[in-house]
């Protein structure tokens, strides 16, 4: 299994909004995949879709060799999701939170404990992990998050804008996160309309506005192909 | 079964915080507290009144009626003062409430049926419920006095008849009837223990409703607000497990938050309570009349508000769907308040068999109706209409959980609210 997702015309209508128009790309394995583009372009309604939270209006969503309408929980087994701006449950300890999530993912207590080591070792928040999440700085409930969608080794991350809301250095530090986490296996999804992170990130990109994808590439095809320096100017070239 | 019991515990350690104990414990104070103040102020107005009287008659009768005057729980005081105005001069320095003055010529005047006003001055010093309900002591006494005369002037005219069978010729011997059986007693009487039997039950199933629901619909709330739903959403669990995990939690904490308040309230209201006399004789009349719960009677009453609490959790947690964030929630949880106290009041106030057939129709198409109703149900022993609600509870409670599974398969979870913000602007 090479491709790990698999999008074909995919259409979502909300009501008499159109969100997304029909767009087709694929994920390959242990490929970080992003989509580019600004507020509204239909980023999250894709990710959100490919997440299993959201079903498609038309069009063919194949998953890790699972149909996306008809085998949404075989899906769910094999896939983590981190939504933008998303939170924790502020009552409970960070360590309590990452053993609730790692017990959808295995009743063995020697695979929840390797979770929850994998999870300490990408959080990096030490004893701080005992201390409810409620009195976390917006940083390290980030972390948290990242943690918990990576502990589990997914065969593909779902991440909407990782970074967002976040100051410089909380953002390079999640960056690193992800680059060091994805080389050991697993796929990445994840949107920005950060284009400098995107560059810094992804292996592909798909520029998207309006609910149509404009074009797909590696960073440095798309700048070559439209003379441009960064993703940026790409992205003014593309819309124009 | 794990992966629903892990999401039940972690729904659970949510809904416990520190500010959800504070509020109970606060709360059961505050009742132990306004109880402890109720039950001295009660006291306080039960207890024997002391009466002070001038007596300026002297006589012998106006004597007879001060002795007699003891034997009806109040203790007298005799002033010796020369005139009514000094006498109310001592009786406001001294903090005396209840004066009474025996005019001059008072015998003489009763024995040639002219009839004599005799003066009492009630002195209110506080508003408080003690002072309230002392007010009616000087019509006691007052009756009490004309008792003892009346008892007098007939025992001289009338000697071989007993004063109370020429004042009382025709005396009540009252029965109760219940359905098919018959037991010698007073209605009132009845009615009273009946009452302060069940006077608990709406208020503890109005505040469980009310309280689990609200659990319920700020629990979905935060987890939108924070987007914990949308990750939870996307882990190997399944939906219907989310929803009955939510609800399970929150009617758990709601019974145990209720039992809390149920305490406190019953400390608080333990006094009026105690007040209904429940002699030897009433508990016959009450066995009688088949009107204590059984167990089987109580099983059912049980099922009842069960399924209430269910239909009103399943509820909540469609509310909380079209709920925003939080403060949404605190204003669409009046869509279970409104139809809670409405059948709350009704029970309380009223008699829905008095009803027209569409306000009945109304009534009953609440589903927490039948709970309230099933109480006077079981008492008199009509199990049909209770039966028929049961089936209704679960009618609404399997419909409820349909929808909330559906909403939370599909799309809706996330798009209701939108249509829902939409629908605002």
């Amino acid at each position: 299994m090479d491709i790990v997702v698999n999008v074909e015309g995919l259409k979502k209508n909300y009501g008499k909004i159109q969100a997304l128009r029909g767009i087709s790309f694929h994920i390959n394995k242990g490929e970080i995949f992003a989509l580019i583009g600004p507020n509204g372009a239909g980023k999250t309604t894709t990710l959100r879709i490919i997440a299993t939270l959201l079903s498609p209006s038309e069009g063919r969503v194949k998953v890790l060799d699972y149909d996306l309408k008809k085998e949404p929980e075989k899906i769910r087994e094999s896939i983590s999701y981190l939504p933008e701006e998303a939170g924790a449950y502020r009552n409970l300890k960070g360590i309590e939170y990452l053993s609730f999530m790692a017990k959808f993912y295995s009743p063995d207590p020697k695979d929840i404990e390797k979770f929850l080591e994998r999870a300490k070792g990408i959080a990096e928040l030490g004893d701080r992990l005992n201390d409810k999440i409620g009195t976390y700085s917006k940083g390290m409930t980030r972390k948290l998050l990242l943690a918990r969608a990576l502990m589990t080794r997914p065969l593909l991350t779902i991440l909407d804008e990782p970074t967002s809301g976040l100051d410089v250095i909380n953002s390079l530090e999640v960056r690193e996160i992800i680059k060091r986490y994805v080389k050991e296996g697993t796929s990445v999804l994840l949107s920005s309309h950060n284009m400098l992170e995107i560059e810094f990130l992804s292996d592909r990109v798909a520029l998207i506005d309006k609910g149509i994808i404009l074009d797909v590439g590696t960073p440095k095809e798309l700048k070559e192909k439209y003379n441009a320096s960064n993703l940026e100017e790409v992205f003014r070239e593309v819309v124009r | 079964m794990r992966k629903f019991i892990n999401l039940l515990r972690k729904e659970v350690k949510e809904l416990i915080t520190f500010q959800l104990i504070i509020s109970l414990v606060f709360t059961f104070l505050l009742f132990s507290f306004m109880g402890d103040i109720m039950k001295r102020e009660m006291r306080r107005a039960s207890s024997s009144q002391t009466v002070y009287i001038l007596d300026l008659d002297h006589s012998s009768l106006s004597k007879k009626v001060i002795n007699n005057l003891a034997f009806f729980n109040l203790k007298i005081s005799l002033l010796e003062k020369k005139d009514k105005e000094e006498a109310i001069e001592y009786a406001n320095k001294n903090n005396i409430n209840f004066l009474l003055i025996i005019p001059e010529n008072f015998e003489k005047s009763i024995l040639r049926f002219e009839g004599r006003e005799i003066e009492s001055y009630s002195f209110i010093r506080s508003f408080s419920m003690s002072s309230t309900s002392t007010s009616g002591v000087i019509n006691y006494i007052i009756s009490a006095i004309n008792r003892v005369i009346s008892d007098d002037l007939l025992k001289s005219k009338v000697p071989n008849i007993d004063p109370q069978e020429l004042k009382n010729p025709v005396k009540n011997k009252e029965f109760v009837v219940v359905k098919n059986k018959t037991a010698q007693g007073s209605p009132q009487e009845v009615l009273n223990f009946v009452y302060s039997q069940s006077i608990f039950l709406p208020v503890i199933l109005m505040m469980i409703i009310i309280y689990s629901s609200q659990m319920v619909i700020s629990a979905m709330a935060m987890e939108k607000e924070n987007k914990t739903l949308e990750t939870l959403l996307t882990v190997p669990i399944n939906r219907r497990d989310i929803v009955l995990a939510k609800m399970l939690s929150s009617g758990f904490i709601g019974l145990i938050s209720a039992g809390i308040y149920m305490m406190g309230f019953k400390i608080y209201i333990g006094e009026f309570i105690n007040k209904v006399p429940t002699s030897t004789q009433l508990s016959t009349v009450i066995q009688e009349l088949g009107l204590s719960l059984t167990t089987q009677g109580y099983i059912i009453l049980g099922v009842s508000l069960f399924l209430a609490i269910l239909c009103a959790l399943s509820m909540a947690i469609i509310l909380g769907v079209l709920a925003e964030d939080l403060k949404t929630a605190q204003g669409l949880i009046i869509l279970i308040i409104f139809p809670t106290m409405v059948p709350y009041f009704l029970s309380i106030f009223s008699d829905i068999n008095s009803f027209s057939l569409p306000a009945k129709i109304i009534v009953w198409l609440i589903p927490f109706s039948h709970p309230f109703l099933a109480l006077q149900n079981i008492l008199l022993g009509n199990y049909i209409p209770i039966l028929y609600g049961i089936l209704y509870m679960v009618l609404v409670f399997a419909i409820l959980v349909i929808i909330a599974t559906r909403i939370f398969s599909s799309d809706r979870i996330l798009i209701m609210k939108l249509q829902f913000r939409r629908l605002r602007r």
